[in-house]
C-alpha cells in the first residue's frame, strides 16, 4: 500500500487552492474530506459531474414498467372481471399505480446508489482513525494525499503541505488489505 | 426591510455545537411532562387499537348509511398534515428558498410521525387488519387478485410511496450529521449507535458529488408526491356517487388542504420548539412569518374551493347536490361542525394579512391550532355530512361518535407528539451541515456586498 499523508485546513477555500497547487506538481491521487458540500474543492479535484442521473431513470422506469405489466397480468390476463363497465386492459386505471411505483424505485435507486458510489457502508475505513480526523464533520477540511510519485519522499511533502496552509500533517493508520 | 434568515455569524463549530448538542443535553422538566402526557395518550391508543380490534369496528359509530366515519376523517387529516414537509423540503429546495434549510428536518420528521398514523386507520377500519396484506398482489392459493381499478389499492401504493420515499429523503439528509454526531459523541455507546446509523459516512469529496446530486433527484420525486398523494386520496371520495363528493374540484381542493393543514401544523410545533430551545438566532421570525403566508395563500385556494363547491351544487341542478350543501350541511344534523369548518378555514387565516399577526409567535400558535380544528372538521363535513344525506330520504340518519373513536383521535395526537419528543432528543432536528453552507453563502454573499460597497 502507497505511503499517505493527511493534512488539516481551515477552510474549503485553502483546501482547494492546496488541491490546485499539488496537481500542478503533478500529485494525481488526491482525496478531500469535508464536513459540507464545497464544489470549489470537487471542481479543483477535477471530478466529473455525478452519472447517478441515468442509473436512477432506469431504475424509475424499470419500476414503472414492472408495475404496469403487473397490473395487466393480475386484472385483465389472470382475473379479469368486469367493474363498472370498464374494459379488463384498461390504462387509465393503471397509471397511478404505475407511476408511484416508478416512483418508488426511482427512489430507492438513487438512494442506493448514494450508498454503493459514495462507498459507504464499508466495514474497515483507512482514513477514519487518522489523528484529530473527527474535526472533519465539524468545521475543518482533510486533505489525503498518496505518495506514490517515484520522487515522492515525506519530508519534503509535509514541508509542502505545510507551505500551503496545512494546520496539521497526519499519517492515517495502516489499514491491514 | 425582511427579516434575516440567520442572526448573527456563528463559526461552523459554533453552529455544529449548538445544532448537534441537543441531543446531549438532558430534557428539562417541561420535556418530562410533556412526554408523560402524550406517553398517557399513547397507552390510551394502545387501549383503544387492542379493544377494536378484539372485539370489531362495531365498537366505532360507524354505522349504514355513515360507514365511513371518524376512522376515514383522521386518515386524510393526517396525511394531509404531512404534506407541508414534504412541500418544505422538496419544493423549496427545487426552488432554493433558502429559507426551507432550518425547519426542513423538523417539517419532514412531522410529515413521517404525520404518515404513521394515518396508516393506522385503513388498517383498523378493514375490520380484521391480520388481513392487510391482501391489499397487495401477493401470489394466493385461491388465485384472486387485488382489484388495481378501484381507487382503494391506488391508496395503498400512493401512502407506501409517499412514505418510503419522504424516509429516504429523510435518511439522506441526516447522514451527514449523523457522522457528525459519532465523531462528537460523548460516551462509547452513543458513539457506536450514531456510527452505525451513519453508514460510515466519512464525508469523502466523490461521497457528496453522488449525495448532492441524489438529494436532488429526490426532491424532484417528492415534488410531484406532494401533488398526488392527495389527489389519489381524494379519488377515493370523488369517483364515488354521493352527493358532495361526486366533483373534479377534489384533487387540487384536497391538495391545497392538505398544504394548508401542514403549514399550521409546522407552525404548531416550530414555535414551542424555537421557544425552549432558544433557536430564535437560528429560526428566525423570517420563517414564521414565509410559513403563514404560506398558509394564507393555500388558505385562499382552500376558500376557492369552497366556492366553487356551493356554486357546481347549484349549477348542476342536481337535487340531491343542492339538498346536500344549501340545507344538509349548513342546517342539517352536526351543522356546527360546518360552521366551525368556516370559521376556522375562511375567517382565521385572513389574519395573516397582518404582519404584526404574521411575525407574532403566540398568535400564530392559537391560529395554527383554529386551522387544524378547522381542517379536520372539513373532512367531518366532506365524509359524514355527505354520507348521512344520500339519494333517499328513507336512508337518512344521523351520524355520533363513540368513547372508542375519540379515544383513538386523541391518542393518535399524543402518539405523534411523542414520536416528535423523542425525535427532538435523539436526533439534531436542524440540518447542521445545511446551515453550515447556508452561513458560508450568506458570509460570501455579505463579503461580496462589502466589497462593492468599498470598491
Amino acid at each position: 500500500m502507497a505511503e499517505r499523508l493527511m493534512a488539516e485546513f481551515a477552510s474549503g477555500a485553502g483546501l482547494a487552492a492546496a488541491i490546485r497547487a499539488l496537481r500542478a506538481d503533478g500529485h494525481r491521487r488526491l482525496e478531500a474530506y469535508t464536513p459540507v458540500a464545497v464544489p470549489e474543492v470537487e471542481d479543483a479535484l477535477g471530478q466529473r459531474p455525478s452519472r447517478l442521473p441515468y442509473v436512477v431513470f432506469a431504475g424509475g422506469m424499470a419500476g414503472a414498467g414492472l408495475a404496469y405489466f403487473l397490473q395487466w397480468l393480475l386484472v385483465a390476463y389472470l382475473y379479469p372481471i368486469d367493474v363498472g363497465g370498464r374494459p379488463p386492459h384498461f390504462p387509465l386505471a393503471f397509471l397511478i399505480i404505475t407511476f408511484e411505483m416508478g416512483v418508488l424505485a426511482a427512489a430507492l435507486t438513487a438512494f442506493a446508489g448514494v450508498l454503493v458510489r459514495g462507498r459507504l457502508l464499508r466495514l474497515v475505513d483507512d482514513v477514519q482513525g487518522t489523528e484529530g480526523f473527527e474535526s472533519a464533520s465539524r468545521d475543518r477540511f482533510w486533505l489525503e494525499v498518496h505518495l506514490d510519485r517515484p520522487d515522492g519522499d515525506e519530508r519534503a511533502a509535509r514541508d509542502r503541505l505545510a507551505g500551503l496552509g496545512a494546520l496539521r500533517v497526519e499519517r492515517p493508520p495502516e489499514v491491514p488489505a | 426591510m425582511a427579516h434575516p434568515i440567520l442572526i448573527g455569524r456563528p463559526t461552523d463549530a459554533e453552529l455544529g455545537e449548538r445544532l448537534l448538542g441537543t441531543t446531549w443535553r438532558p430534557g428539562g422538566r417541561g420535556w418530562r411532562v410533556a412526554f408523560a402526557v402524550s406517553g398517557a395518550f399513547t397507552v390510551l391508543l394502545a387501549v383503544c387499537v387492542t379493544y377494536t380490534v378484539t372485539t370489531g369496528i362495531g365498537v366505532w359509530g360507524n354505522m349504514i348509511p355513515v360507514a365511513w366515519a371518524f376512522g376515514i376523517i383522521n386518515f386524510v387529516w393526517w396525511i394531509g398534515i404531512g404534506h407541508a414537509g414534504t412541500f418544505i423540503s422538496a419544493i423549496l429546495h427545487l426552488f432554493e428558498q433558502r429559507w426551507r434549510t432550518s425547519i426542513n428536518r423538523l417539517a419532514e420528521a412531522m410529515t413521517l410521525f404525520a404518515v404513521i398514523q394515518a396508516a393506522l386507520f385503513p388498517l383498523l377500519h378493514l375490520g380484521r387488519p391480520w388481513f392487510a396484506y391482501w391489499l397487495f398482489p401477493y401470489p394466493s392459493q385461491m388465485q384472486v387478485w387485488p382489484q388495481v381499478k378501484s381507487a382503494l389499492p391506488w391508496d395503498a401504493a400512493a401512502v407506501t410511496t409517499y412514505f418510503t420515499v419522504s424516509l429516504l429523503f429523510w435518511y439522506l439528509g441526516l447522514i451527514p450529521d449523523l457522522a457528525a454526531l459519532r465523531d462528537g459523541a460523548p460516551t462509547r455507546r452513543r458513539r457506536i449507535i450514531y456510527g452505525l446509523f451513519a453508514l460510515g459516512w466519512n464525508g469523502r469529496s466523490s461521497t457528496w458529488r453522488h449525495y448532492r446530486t441524489a438529494y436532488l433527484i429526490l426532491a424532484g420525486l417528492a415534488t410531484p408526491l406532494v401533488v398526488s398523494v392527495h389527489s389519489v386520496v381524494s379519488s377515493d371520495f370523488a369517483i364515488g356517487l354521493t352527493p358532495g363528493w361526486h366533483s373534479t374540484i377534489f384533487p387540487p381542493f384536497f391538495v391545497a388542504g392538505a398544504i394548508f393543514s401542514g403549514f399550521a401544523m409546522v407552525l404548531t410545533l416550530v414555535i414551542p420548539t424555537r421557544a425552549v430551545f432558544r433557536l430564535h438566532d437560528v429560526i428566525t421570525d423570517r420563517h414564521l412569518d414565509n410559513c403563514a403566508k404560506l398558509t394564507l395563500v393555500t388558505g385562499l385556494v382552500v376558500a376557492y374551493g369552497y366556492i366553487i363547491e356551493f356554486f357546481i351544487a347549484w349549477y348542476s341542478g342536481d337535487l340531491a347536490e343542492m339538498q346536500q350543501f344549501y340545507q344538509a350541511r349548513p342546517f342539517g344534523p352536526g351543522n356546527a361542525v360546518f360552521w366551525i369548518m368556516l370559521g376556522c378555514n375562511l375567517v382565521v387565516p385572513q389574519l395573516f394579512w397582518s404582519r404584526r399577526v404574521r411575525t407574532s409567535p403566540l398568535l400564530l400558535f392559537a391560529a395554527s391550532l383554529l386551522i387544524n380544528v378547522g381542517m379536520w372538521s372539513e373532512r367531518f363535513v366532506i365524509i359524514v355530512m355527505s354520507l348521512q344525506r344520500e339519494f333517499l330520504p328513507s336512508k337518512w340518519a344521523g351520524y355520533a361518535p363513540t368513547w372508542v373513536d375519540l379515544g383513538i383521535l386523541s391518542g393518535t395526537i399524543g402518539f405523534f407528539t411523542l414520536l416528535f419528543l423523542c425525535f427532538l432528543r435523539v436526533l439534531p432536528f436542524i440540518a447542521a451541515h445545511e446551515m453550515k453552507e447556508l452561513r458560508h453563502q450568506l458570509a460570501e454573499e455579505h463579503g461580496e456586498r462589502a466589497e462593492a460597497h468599498h470598491g
